[in-house]
């Protein structure tokens, strides 16, 4: 048997069983939408969706060819909805990136030396954890204003305890197999180990984690712009506009259902495919 | 059992040392000068500036205004507002003291009998067109926004159907939405939960055995199987308390209740940092009881838990 024949054989039947789960494919064609509309935002937006202009504001859907009407500052809704995946999808992207290179390499530290360093990581997840998710936000946002970096670095101080601990408790169980007792034996330096040993075999409980992941930033992200803490103006974001539509729900409800319904949708495609990831990949943890 | 609870308040004090130091140490960070704010039109009066500066300590050294910072949490007072000059951050705060906490234990209230229910109707009946809706709707339930949901809900319930109030706060029609919106998420979370928990029991050796005995197919569902679903159910709490506490932000700035939350976001925008800090500490104690609360029920329940080393 040649070197390729058994991760190729995993690859084949990984899809066979994401082609039959039926909440995977439904997730994953969603996620795709999104994820294709918010790469080419730019190109598929009629209109510029920053561009203000009075003379054409409260346009209702339909009217003077505006496809979702227009807001209070005459902004093309359509345009803002197809931009809003943009924002969100950089900022789940960004939040990702951060929290997942240092939750892993934390978690990897952690569970290698163990010791006095292991405590300190640990103890500090642990405090973290011991905050309720929006509180850090608040105040974070509290001390560096409102703003899209504020949104980022308050995911990430809220993620990254998740992945580190996640990460130490599997390369816990990967330390006691003999293939790292011989390379250990070898004299491999440590960070080989973490990087060829440690970090294929974590990958793919790390996928199911990003995807779901990726779900709950985006609603986090559309909370916290909601609240007004978040992405700032002119940015269309969909949590932003589901809170400047919401006083106008009885004349212009387009304004905040359209976006609701976007963010809504979003929402579902990623948890259903996180959901499916999870069942095909982890079939041991079924929640 | 001593042993045990001795660690886990040990932690809990850590936890709140740290959130007053975090806190403390936020302010200092803060942008700009609370007293140039507060002095506005007098910025040049350095009589009052002087005089202000005072009545806040901030012409004391750094120690000794921690010192009296942990004086004004010790009385209940939590310092003087920036916003409202000279009044004190619990008179501002205290009108919303009772709203957010609750609106989130009514929530939960609702939530747990109606998501066990949930989730039980669909592990009976697991893989049928009955259970496939119910999953539908459980990950609408758990997946769409509470503001994206209350926006629809509005719309639907109390502008299209005139049949509840849109906002406001004191009558208890102005409470069905919000506490409604709040149920929903941690509703769904709950019967996803006790569905696949159920499905586990359900196959267990101890189910089969009071089947063969001839109980009841609904005596052996709600007892002899929901009752080993509950102690698992139990750890995700906390989980969904601290999700609740993060609705409360959302729904009393949606449906204008002037709760905690509602104060904290508008003390952000204000530059009311005692406000916001008083706040971020009061959530903090209140989320860290109740998962004290959580792990000493979990823990009497299951003697593995308060035996062995690490808990959950």
């Amino acid at each position: 048997m040649t070197d390729t024949a058994a991760p190729l054989r995993q690859r084949s039947d990984f899809w066979l069983r994401f082609r039959h789960s039926r909440n995977a494919m439904i997730g994953a064609v969603i996620v795709t939408v999104v994820v294709l509309v918010a790469v080419f935002a730019p190109w598929l937006a009629p209109k510029d969706p920053t561009k203000v202009s009075v003379l054409f504001s409260w346009r209702h859907p339909g009217e003077d060819g505006f496809i979702l009407g227009t807001d209070a500052l005459g902004r093309d809704v359509f345009s803002r909805l197809i931009l809003g995946a943009r924002v969100s999808l950089l900022v789940a992207v960004s939040v990702l990136a951060i929290t997942m290179t240092v939750g892993v390499i934390l978690g990897m530290i952690a569970a290698w030396t163990r010791g006095w360093t292991d405590g300190i990581i640990m103890r500090t997840v642990d405090v973290v954890f011991a905050f309720p998710e929006l509180i850090i936000a608040i105040l974070v946002a509290a001390v560096m204003g409102p703003g899209t970096l504020t949104v980022i670095v308050a995911l990430a101080m809220v993620w990254w305890p998740g992945i580190a601990r996640m990460t130490r408790a599997l390369v816990l169980g990967l330390r006691e197999e003999l293939f790292v007792e011989a390379a250990v034996a070898c004299g491999t330096p440590p960070w080989k180990i973490m990087l060829r040993h440690f970090l294929p075999n974590i990958v793919s409980p790390l996928i199911v984690r990003a995807s779901i992941g990726v779900g709950f930033i985006i609603m986090a992200e559309a909370t916290l712009s909601f609240l007004g803490i978040g992405v700032q103006e002119p940015a269309p974001t969909w949590g932003g506009m589901i809170r400047d539509g919401l006083p106008h729900l009885r004349s212009d409800p387009h304004l905040a259902l359209s976006a609701s319904a976007a963010l809504g949708i979003t929402m579902i495609g990623f948890n259903m495919l996180g959901d499916g990831l999870r069942d095909i990949l982890d079939p041991k943890v079924r929640l | 059992m001593t042993a045990f609870l001795s660690k886990r308040l040990a932690a809990l004090l850590l936890v709140w040392f740290v959130a007053v130091i975090v806190t403390f140490v936020a302010v200092q960070f803060v942008p700009g000068d609370p007293i140039m704010v507060l002095l506005s039109d007098h910025s040049g009066d350095q009589v009052m500036e002087a005089r202000l500066r005072a009545e806040y300590g901030l012409d004391r050294p750094l120690w000794q205004q921690f010192l009296s910072y942990l004086g004004s949490i010790a009385d209940g007072t939590f310092g003087l507002s920036y916003r409202f000059a000279g009044r004190e951050v619990f008179e501002v705060i205290q009108g919303g003291l009772f709203i957010t906490p609750i609106l989130a234990i009514a929530a939960l209230l609702l939530a747990i009998p109606s998501g066990v229910f949930l989730g039980v109707a669909a592990a009976v009946r697991a893989g049928s067109l009955a259970d496939t809706a119910i999953i539908l709707v459980l990950v609408a339930g758990i997946s769409v926004p509470n503001f994206a949901l209350a926006t629809v809900l509005v719309y639907l319930l109390s502008i299209q159907a005139g049949m509840l109030p849109v906002a406001g706060w004191g009558s208890f029609a102005q409470a069905v939405l919000p506490v409604v919106v709040l149920t929903i998420p941690p509703m769904a979370y709950i019967a996803r939960l006790t569905r696949s928990y159920m499905l586990e029991v359900l196959e267990r050796d101890y189910i089969r055995t009071a089947r063969a005995k001839g109980v009841r197919d609904r005596l052996v569902v709600w007892r002899h199987a929901l009752r080993n679903t509950m102690v698992p159910l139990m750890t995700s709490i906390g989980i969904i308390f601290g999700g609740l506490l993060s609705g409360a932000f959302v729904v009393e700035t949606i449906f204008n209740i002037p709760g905690l939350g509602r104060i904290a976001i508008d003390s952000i925008f204000a530059r009311d940092y005692p406000v916001t800090m008083s706040i971020v500490l009061l959530f903090t104690v209140f989320y860290s009881l109740i998962n004290l609360a959580v792990d000493v029920s979990y823990a009497l329940i299951d003697p593995r838990i308060r035996l062995g080393g690490e808990g959950a």
